[in-house]
């Protein structure tokens, strides 16, 4: 896709029109960034000669300079970052799918991050941007990025000492899925491998085990755990060839997935370590290179709908 | 002396645990065969609508629907074991397949809405008999390793307990045909 949409005309007049914008932006925090650093370097130097009074005047002169540029130009920061999502990462979007549309300002609430029922701690601190939505075919699906994370207050010497847990960073997609029904089936990886996949696995809501679904797929069984409300439910919507898909999309992703279906609607959260469509300031736009990450990541979470077969409407659910 | 007593109340409390592990066990295959039941009773109430519809449309696939009609009666009269009646759905699974795919000849059929919706509901009770039928062995899985393995089989033993046979997996997921490809045969 990125070699197509790069040569897409309408989008490489918007890009050349921003590039201009962003030398203007990135010249700008060069330049306050500079004085920053040369208003302290001045600054302790002065101090250490000998001249306190001299040093923090003559470094806090070009510190509040620098702060003052680059204070001046984040007005135009916001707008170029805004113009970016709205008319890049949106030209991107409707290339790929008309009916596909971006809401920077707006995500996936907090109360359908734990209606998810992946996780089990209520976040303390909750962020979410991007919104994605369209539909691929019959399909109707949405994604956005959520950083959510819980406090830990510890009693130290001092006072006390607040500190910052991620519950989950990265992205939720929900769709439509293609079968109805009425239980909670989830599935969360059983790998505690990975550093993160560790936090995250820790964080998933817990069933009692009980509810365990033991699946006949070896290889599904090995990478995750299934657990449901209800067992033969639960096999409804994980048939033997839907475990493969699963196993599949869990395969293209860095970190493990986890998936869970409420009420029709099927999520999976794919943890991030990166921020996606942000426009970069040190970097040019017209780099061919530029849109890659963003692209490819819009269509990976498009094609997850003709992955997992969700097109196929057969079972009374249109 | 007290030990020995402790030593043996813990063998005793173990021992019905397990007693009672086992029957759980048990229980949980017969009401996952009762699962598979409930979603049979669904699909056979199917059948005689399905039945109806074809024959307005048809005049040459009288022999199937006869044969399905039967086989009908024969999976609703109660007196089979579970084992047959599992068996039963099988042939009529594939009896009434059979007939949805010769469809293609009818085109008015094709066209009918209360085909369509019968068609989707069948697709959908199929689907879900499968997944019934998968509990079904998991369950029977669970309970057959639970009285052939120690200490279970020893319990396995003084109960009478036999090992149950799993069902065999319908043959084909219904995975890539939609209403449509058959349609546009």
């Amino acid at each position: 896709m990125s070699s197509t949409i790069n040569t897409n005309v309408a989008l490489q007049n918007v890009l050349a029109a921003m590039e201009v914008e962003r030398k203007k932006i990135a010249s700008a925090q060069t330049k306050g960034y500079i004085f920053i650093a040369t208003g302290i370097v001045l600054g302790i130097v002065v101090f250490f000669l000998g001249f306190p009074i001299i040093g923090i005047i003559s470094g806090l002169l070009p510190l509040v300079y620098g702060g003052i540029l680059l204070y001046q130009i984040n007005d135009e920061l916001q707008a170029y970052k805004n113009s970016y999502k709205h008319d890049v990462i949106g030209a991107a979007l409707k290339f790929l799918d008309q009916s596909l549309t971006i809401q920077p300002n707006i995500g996936i609430e907090v109360s359908e991050f734990m209606y998810t029922q992946l996780f089990n701690t209520e976040p303390d601190r909750y962020n979410t941007e991007d919104l994605v939505s369209g539909s691929s075919g019959q399909t109707k699906f949405y994604f956005a990025e959520v950083h959510a994370e819980y406090k830990t207050v510890t009693q130290t010497k001092n006072g006390t000492r607040t500190e910052w847990h991620d519950i989950f960073k990265g992205i939720i997609f929900a769709a439509d899925f293609n079968k109805d029904f009425n239980g909670i089936t989830i599935v969360r990886p059983k790998d505690f491998g990975s550093s993160l996949g560790a936090w995250f696995s820790k964080h998933i809501y817990s069933f009692g085990n009980k509810d365990v679904v033991q699946l006949e797929n070896p290889d599904f069984s090995k990478t995750f755990v299934t657990y449901g409300s209800d067992q033969v439910e639960a096999r409804y919507i994980l048939t033997p060839s839907m475990m493969e898909r699963i196993l599949s999309l869990n395969n293209q992703s860095k970190y493990s997935i986890s998936l869970s279906f409420v009420q029709s609607r099927m999520y999976i959260a794919f943890p991030l370590i990166r921020n996606y469509f942000e426009a970069p300031v040190f970097k040019s736009l017209l780099n061919p290179d530029a849109l890659n990450d963003d692209s490819n990541a819009i269509r990976f979470m498009y094609d997850i709908v003709q992955e997992l077969d969700l097109n196929t409407r057969i079972w009374g659910k249109r | 002396m007290i030990i020995a007593l402790i030593i043996i109340a813990l063998l005793f409390i173990i021992g019905i645990s397990f007693y009672n592990s086992l029957i759980g066990k048990k229980n949980q295959v017969t009401n996952a065969f009762s699962a598979i039941d409930v979603m049979l009773k669904k699909r056979f109430d199917l059948i005689p609508n399905l039945v109806e519809v074809v024959k307005q449309y048809t005049n040459y696939e009288q022999g199937t629907l006869t044969r399905i009609v039967e086989l009908r009666a024969k999976a609703t009269s109660g007196t089979l074991s579970d084992t047959e009646k599992a068996q039963l759905d099988s042939q009529l699974s594939s009896s009434v397949n059979g007939l949805m795919v010769n469809v293609e000849n009818y085109p008015d059929l094709k066209a009918n809405t209360n085909f369509i919706n019968l068609q989707t509901t069948w697709t959908e009770s199929e689907e879900q008999i499968a997944a019934a039928r998968r509990t079904y062995n998991a369950t029977v899985t669970e309970y057959n390793n639970a009285i052939m393995m120690f200490p279970g089989s020893i319990f396995a033993g003084m109960l009478n307990y036999q090992t149950v046979p799993v069902l065999e997996t319908v043959a084909d997921e219904r995975k890539n045909i939609s209403a449509r490809d058959l349609f546009n045969n």
